[in-house]
């Protein structure tokens, strides 16, 4: 085994065999698992089984309609009673019989008013959508079930680009969602890559390993190995995300059927890897670099971000980005090699990204990185013995 | 063949002349010693002959030639700086540094673990580095500068940290080195350890070699200015050739005149009937030696 595979499975298994890795891994999954739990806590702690009166002053409710049952809600359908006047209702409100009552003003057609009398405060919004599909379906009651079944659903609206090659309707909203995934997995993996390849670098300057590893294996060698094996956890974790996130969706599918054909581009499917591998390799480079020139890892914490923010900032520009993908801006940001990694998959979602467009921003990323590797060595080769004096940019960039 | 050459090696740091100069050779199968004052230019000269810095000019030749990475394999450096990874278990640290020296896995395993046992360490395999005692790290850190028994072994102050017991351990541990054919550079600033242990030295002050050679020839070199006698009779007030005497520890030390020599110092003792149970020429010690060469006092 050459000693650059030695180095890179060092640097590999040392952080995917500590409990820190699997936690790290385990923790982005658990984190959305426990705000989809709480989500579904709060639906059940505001819900109320106790019925709900209603009182029709407006004789609009004249052929009753049942309640549109929600077949995949979390929580079942809470029972409509109806009552003859206002006073019979607040008897039974008062009586606890009910959670709360609407009343149908005399000229609902005409206003559209409706009064809700509650006890303790508001009934949840549950309540108050059930009622307004419940009014809905009464007042389509009259109308063929093809018509009404329409206006109760909508319409269903696809956008097509003008050579007929992308569309996307508002039911596929995962279309959208995977690239916005993608982009904030990588973001949170790059840096999970980068600041343990930052720590290793630091960490053999701070404890004078450096001294023996540059005796018995070469500077390229060592950085090599350890941008690869730190690279890999990174992209290990990614995966291990990634496998998640589809096991998660086909689960999900079973519930809601929009998902269940999502359209994504095969596009994206090759600008992902194309765009992120060489990103993943430029940013750990630089990582690499920043920790040969520092002498303590709390001396570059402060610098890391000026590599970690802009990629994360075509999020703040995500809605002029769906809005206009093929505008200046949206190329600026996908053409730049630090912004790259996010945009140019993102805007793969919207439009079909010309080629010479992608091609471009991807040979200046492979270059960006080349570049980055060149520099890391560089800088690890004159400071890797530097121990209490950061090494200058004039050092770095003036000749050796 | 020398393992090492060195011919007339520059390195410049800005304006600091680190190394001016200096040429030694250290030839196969010896125990050198590599001696200097702080910041005399010894860990610079270490590092230019691993290959760490190059020479702003000279020529270096290591095990008959230039430094290649088949050579690191065949060298084991204990830097003045130790340093292991303190967060990872000692066995899986030597592990890993021993394959990086060419050895495969399984007989890194086996070599590390003979190494730990007689170092005492292998109770302690599993630990991480940082639970250790010092003096636990530094034995760890000369294991992973033997585990490969390499052909040249550089080791820069051995003897830190080390409890007696483990120092007279070390010490037998290079001369077994040394027996087995390998050729070790030996830095420190504990002289006797010198004396003990080194063939040849060189000498090294403010970046220029100011001695080189044999240790005996360097005592003799210093030597003959004094002489060390122990009589039985009452020892004349008056000797010719003698300057100036002084007992010490139950003898007495004679400092001779310029242009005295001890074999007419011997002649008028035994003409004046003095009972001379102990002749010699006072040696002086390496210590002395290294305080005159760099304070350029006498000894």
């Amino acid at each position: 085994m050459s000693k650059f595979w030695r180095v890179f499975s060092y640097e590999y298994l040392r952080h995917v065999l500590r409990k820190r890795f699997v936690f790290a891994l385990l923790s982005v999954p658990l984190f959305i698992l426990f705000f989809g739990l709480v989500g579904v806590l709060m639906v059940f702690l505001e819900y109320n089984p106790r019925p709900v009166g209603y009182v029709d002053l407006s004789n609009a409710l004249q052929t009753r309609q049942p309640l549109p049952s929600g077949a995949n809600d979390i929580a079942p359908v809470v029972e409509l009673r109806r009552y003859a006047d206002e006073n019979s209702a607040k008897n039974a409100l008062l009586a606890k019989q009910i959670q709360a009552y609407f009343v149908i003003e005399p000229d609902y057609l005409h206003t559209g008013r409706v009064k809700l009398v509650a006890l303790d405060g508001a009934p949840s919004e549950s309540i108050k959508s059930e009622f307004s599909d419940f009014l809905k379906a009464n007042l389509l009651a009259s109308q063929p079930q093809l018509v009404a079944s329409r206006i109760e659903k909508g319409s269903i609206l696809t956008i097509i680009s003008a050579d007929g090659s992308r569309r996307m309707n508002s039911e596929q909203w995962l279309d959208i969602a995977i690239p916005i995934l993608t982009g904030v997995l990588f973001i949170i993996a790059i840096n999970a890559s980068g600041g343990y390849l930052l720590q290793a670098v630091v960490e053999e300057k701070e404890n004078r390993t450096m001294e023996i590893i540059v005796t018995s294996v070469s500077p390229d060698q060592l950085m090599a190995g350890k941008i690869a094996g730190n690279l890999s956890v990174g992209l290990t974790q990614l995966l291990a995300w990634v496998l998640m996130a589809v096991a998660a969706i086909l689960l999900m599918a079973n519930f809601i059927p929009s998902i269940q054909n999502p359209h994504i581009s095969q596009q994206f499917f090759w600008l992902v890897p194309l765009t992120l591998i060489p990103a993943f390799v430029l940013v750990a480079a630089f990582m690499a670099a920043l920790g040969a020139t520092v002498t303590e890892a709390s001396e570059a914490q402060p610098i890391v971000g000026l590599f970690t923010l802009p990629i994360m900032l075509p999020y703040f520009f995500m809605n002029q980005i769906m809005l206009n993908p093929s505008g200046p801006l949206a190329t600026g940001l996908s053409i730049f090699p630090l912004t790259a990694p996010v945009s140019l998959p993102l805007r793969s979602a919207f439009m079909d990204v010309p080629f010479w467009q992608a091609a471009l921003s991807i040979l200046l990323l492979v270059a960006c990185a080349a570049g980055a590797v060149w520099l890391a060595a560089r800088a690890f080769r004159l400071g890797m013995l530097r121990y209490g004096k950061r090494l200058s940019w004039q050092e770095l960039f003036g000749r050796a | 063949m020398p393992t090492i050459e060195l011919e007339h090696i520059h390195k410049t740091f800005g304006s600091l002349k680190a190394v001016d100069d200096v040429s030694f050779q250290v030839e196969a199968g010896e125990i050198f010693g590599l001696l200097g004052p702080n910041g005399a230019g010894k860990t610079t000269t270490i590092r230019i002959l691993l290959d760490i810095f190059k020479p702003d000019s000279g020529r270096v030749s290591i095990l008959g030639g230039a430094m290649d990475e088949t050579k690191k394999n065949r060298i084991g450096y204990l830097p003045e700086e130790r340093g292991l990874y303190q967060d990872t278990p000692v066995d899986r640290c030597l592990v890993y540094l021993a394959t990086l020296k060419g050895l495969s896995k399984s007989e890194a395993v086996k070599r590390v673990d003979e190494y730990l046992a007689r170092f005492d360490l292998i109770e302690h395999k599993h630990k991480k580095v940082k639970e250790l005692s010092k003096g636990m790290q530094q034995k760890a850190q000369l294991i992973a500068t033997l585990v490969h028994r390499p052909d040249l072994i550089i080791i820069d102050e051995p003897f830190s940290a080390l409890d007696p017991v483990n120092t007279q351990m070390v010490k037998d541990l290079l001369r077994e080195e040394r027996a087995q054919g390998s050729t070790i550079v030996m830095c420190t600033h504990q002289m006797h350890q010198v004396e003990e242990l080194c063939d040849r030295l060189v000498l090294i002050d403010r970046g220029h070699v100011v001695l080189y050679g044999q240790l005996e020839q360097i005592r003799r070199q210093f030597a003959g200015h004094e002489l060390e006698v122990r009589v039985s009779s009452p020892l004349p007030e008056h000797l010719p050739g003698i300057a100036s005497y002084a007992a010490v520890n139950g003898g007495f030390r004679l400092k001779l005149e310029p242009g005295s020599v001890p074999q007419n110092i011997l002649r008028e003792l035994v003409s004046q009937n003095v009972m001379v149970e102990q002749f010699e020429i006072a040696m002086p010690t390496l210590d002395e030696i290294f305080i005159q060469v760099v304070k350029g006092t006498d000894v």
